[in-house]
């Protein structure tokens, strides 16, 4: 039988772990979660019941705690060299159109029209669940900053894949553009912008290597249409 | 190209096929039967299963063109191992569609065991959209590599490689996968040059991480386990998570004689994949090699405990975990894992290595009667040549004879071993380490190299023979040969090539005797080493010969 440790007995943890752990655990409810209220949404009629649009609204949040949580989790694995990278030859064309037709409803709802432009023959080496978690996530947050259009491209340029997220709206606040990426790791927490889609954003890009060059992620403002501008290099 | 982002993805036809359900939760198989329905799936094609019996049950009796199967299944079998138990079992072909659903991705999602590989993870929560995207994309794959499939199945290696090369020619979309394929194809049918060759263009342009393990499986196939060491590190480096770089490195660092450094490979795989029966099993021998008891009695049982469910299960298992029991000086739980053994396998061989291990935890346990009664009971059964056993019963029933000090039976048993497979460097380091154990370690050394170059000189004589146009020589040689090393498959593979020679070099007519010489000892190789690459080369030039003969 093993003596109950007193408090000053306590071994030394790492609080990452319980950290990740916690975020595992919370997936799974928030996945019980989004999975409840979708089946609601799919079997009650929007004019019927009056609390529809909260239900959707309710959804988008859940699936944002998610998409959050299984980013945190990912930079967890890759901290702790446990991430299985995954990196397969992607047609980019199939690959916008999904992440596209993944946010139908969501363009529908906001009133964004999108435009998509990628060589239907352009193929690359990349982990698909990590570039579609930078790209859904710099996609939705296009929507809602932008005013009523956004531009989705693939291409390659100078021998790398340059994915870009271009949008009609304000564009980035100057303090975004000045920052580099690394430093960006600061919490604000009244602007609700806590950098973790940018910092997993640039660790998923720099997993991804190719002759001794990573890749990178850069944010501008003009391009195309006038807006922000979420540009993904990978080598 | 500019495309219309919301339009709808090439329509897959959901409504002719049919789906399997597997899920523990009433109210998931109902939103996934709901999903599959909207995606135009008809109701009465949708099966769905509880749990892992119910569902091997439905896979036995019907054939199934998708099956989506959640991971986790609480108690009894977990998905994987559903997967695994359907494809042994062959109740799925390659045209079954497999899903597995998961929470998260994990390293056995992306780099475990190919052949229990299902087509796709999908991780929680599924939508439509999602599913919808990821079937098209496999019956799209599917589809391009039916005929290649086809040819597997038949064992017709050569043909598939042809068909692979012929949609490399066009196929952008499956160009990675059909490399891969191809590569998978040569490194099976034995053609390691050519396999290497490929890896290397692909390595040429980009560092892609299975091409590089690809590289290093064959070296450590040709010998050259330091060079398969340097590039199975380079991968890690890159991508610490890679499973089967690895389980590999932990090979090339066996055969270099560093266990301790396998072992802590071993261990890093067995963190990233803890629920796989073999590396459990593999990290287990290793830590009882290194005297690691507490790591080894945890693998052992963790193993067992996974077997339990799965078509892997192994013996191997329950003899490591019982000699770790008897090396922490508990016999009596060494004696009832392996009476727990007896009641879960059967087999000749199973049997023996049991009773040879019994013998060693009677040895170890002060019971020097029973260990010396059982050693001589199993060095007759050797010495007659009867009793079916594999090289690891064989290493048991020596082991237990030099501990008993029978130092002649086993001396005789471990050179016969080493003559039945001199190129097995692997078995070559475990010889000598029995002999080391037993203090014996150079005059082992010694009997293991000339037991080898004997061999090896045997092996070779043949070959050599008919190089000279020594066609009968040849025959004879290789004819002595297999009568000194019964079990020696190299040797049962050159009988096959110099007698393939002379039937090539008679003019027309073919002499049935050799034919059936030839096939006799190829269906032995066979029965030693199954799946052995030489051998499907050497049936395809039998059946050529016997095709232009009209025979």
């Amino acid at each position: 039988m093993m003596p109950h440790s007193t408090d000053d007995e306590l071994p030394q943890v790492d609080i990452t772990t319980f950290l990740a752990s916690s975020a595992h655990d919370m997936k799974n409810s928030v996945s019980l979660l989004i999975r409840g209220l979708e089946q609601i949404l799919a079997t009650t009629d929007a004019q019927a019941f009056p609390g529809h649009q909260n239900l959707a609204q309710m959804t988008y949040e859940a699936k944002r705690i998610n998409s959050n949580l299984i980013q945190l989790l990912t930079l967890y694995k890759v901290g702790q060299q446990i991430y299985p990278f995954d990196p397969q030859s992607v047609s980019l064309a199939d690959f916008l159109h999904n992440v596209a037709a993944q946010n139908t409803e969501l363009l529908r709802s906001q009133g964004v029209a999108l435009e998509c432009e990628c060589p239907s023959d352009l193929y690359w080496e990349l982990d698909e669940d990590l570039i579609t978690g930078v790209i859904s996530n710099a996609f939705t947050n296009a929507i809602h900053y932008t005013r009523d259009r956004v531009r989705l491209t693939a291409a390659e340029v100078d021998g790398k894949l340059e994915l870009r997220i271009e949008d009609n709206g304000q564009g980035y606040p100057p303090r975004m553009l000045r920052e580099s990426i690394d430093s960006m790791r600061g919490v604000d927490f009244q602007g609700g912008s806590t950098g973790l889609g940018l910092f997993f954003s640039a660790t998923a890009a720099r997993l991804h290597r190719h002759g001794g060059r990573g890749g990178e992620v850069k944010l501008e403002n003009g391009g195309p249409l006038g807006g922000g501008c979420f540009i993904l290099r990978l080598p | 190209m500019t495309f219309e982002p919301t339009g709808s993805a090439p329509e897959a036809d959901f409504s002719s096929k049919t789906f399997l359900i597997v899920d523990d939760f009433q109210g998931m198989r109902t939103i996934l039967r709901d999903i599959l329905r909207s995606c135009g799936a008809n109701a009465k094609n949708i099966s769905t299963a509880g749990h892992g019996t119910e569902a091997i049950n439905l896979l036995s009796s019907t054939r199934f063109d998708v099956v989506l199967c959640d991971f986790n299944l609480g108690e009894g079998k977990n998905g994987q191992q559903i997967l695994e138990e359907a494809k042994v079992r062959q109740l799925v072909g390659p045209a079954c569609a497999w899903i597995m659903v998961t929470a998260e991705k994990t390293a056995d999602a992306v780099s475990g065991a190919a052949e229990f590989q299902p087509d796709t993870y999908l991780l929680k929560p599924i939508t439509e959209t999602i599913l919808r995207q990821r079937l098209a994309r496999i019956w799209a794959k599917k589809e391009a590599f039916t005929e290649i499939d086809r040819a597997v199945r038949a064992g017709n290696h050569a043909k598939a490689i042809a068909l692979c090369d012929q949609r490399l020619a066009f196929d952008k979309a499956n160009f990675t996968d059909l490399l891969r394929t191809k590569c998978d194809l040569l490194l099976a049918s034995g053609d390691l040059a050519r396999a290497r060759q490929t890896y290397e263009t692909v390595l040429a342009s980009r560092q892609i991480p299975w091409a590089k393990v690809g590289v290093a499986k064959i070296l450590l196939q040709t010998g050259d386990p330091a060079k398969a060491r340097t590039l199975l590190e380079e991968v890690l480096r890159d991508n610490g998570a890679y499973l089967e770089a690895h389980d590999l490195l932990a090979k090339a660092l066996q055969a270099l004689g560093e266990f301790e450094a396998a072992g802590q490979a071993l261990e890093r795989a067995v963190r990233l994949s803890p629920n796989s029966v073999v590396r459990q099993k593999n990290f287990g021998e290793m830590a009882l090699k290194l005297g690691q008891l507490d790591h080894a009695e945890r693998a052992f049982r963790k193993s067992v405990t996974l077997g339990e469910h799965s078509v892997l299960k192994t013996p191997d298992a329950y003899l490591g975990l019982a000699k770790t029991c008897s090396a922490k000086e508990s016999p009596e739980e060494a004696l009832r894992v392996l009476g727990e053994l007896g009641k879960r396998f059967d087999g000749e061989t199973v049997q023996l290595q049991a009773m040879a291990v019994e013998g060693i935890v009677h040895h170890q346990s002060g019971n020097p009667e029973k260990a010396q009664q059982i050693a001589e009971e199993l060095g007759r059964k050797l010495a007659d040549g009867n009793t079916k056993t594999d090289s690891q019963g064989t290493l048991e029933v020596a082991r237990l004879l030099l501990a008993t000090g029978n130092k002649e039976s086993a001396v005789a048993l471990l050179q016969n071993e080493v003559q039945n497979s001199p190129d097995n460097a692997a078995l070559l380091t475990e010889v000598k380490e029995i002999f080391t154990h037993a203090e014996m370690g150079e005059e082992g050394a010694q009997l293991v190299e000339a037991s080898r170059a004997e061999a090896v000189e045997m092996m070779n004589r043949g070959v050599m023979l008919v190089r000279n146009g020594q066609h009968d020589e040849a025959i004879a040689a290789m004819r002595m040969a297999r009568e000194a090393m019964p079990k020696n498959v190299r040797v049962l593979f050159n009988l096959v090539y110099v007698l393939i020679a002379k039937l090539q070099n008679g003019a027309g007519t073919l002499d049935d005797m050799l034919l059936a010489e030839a096939r006799a000892s190829l269906d032995a190789a066979q029965q030693l080493a199954p799946g052995e690459a030489r051998h499907a080369q050497l049936s395809a030039s039998l059946n050529a010969l016997t095709r232009t003969a009209g025979a």
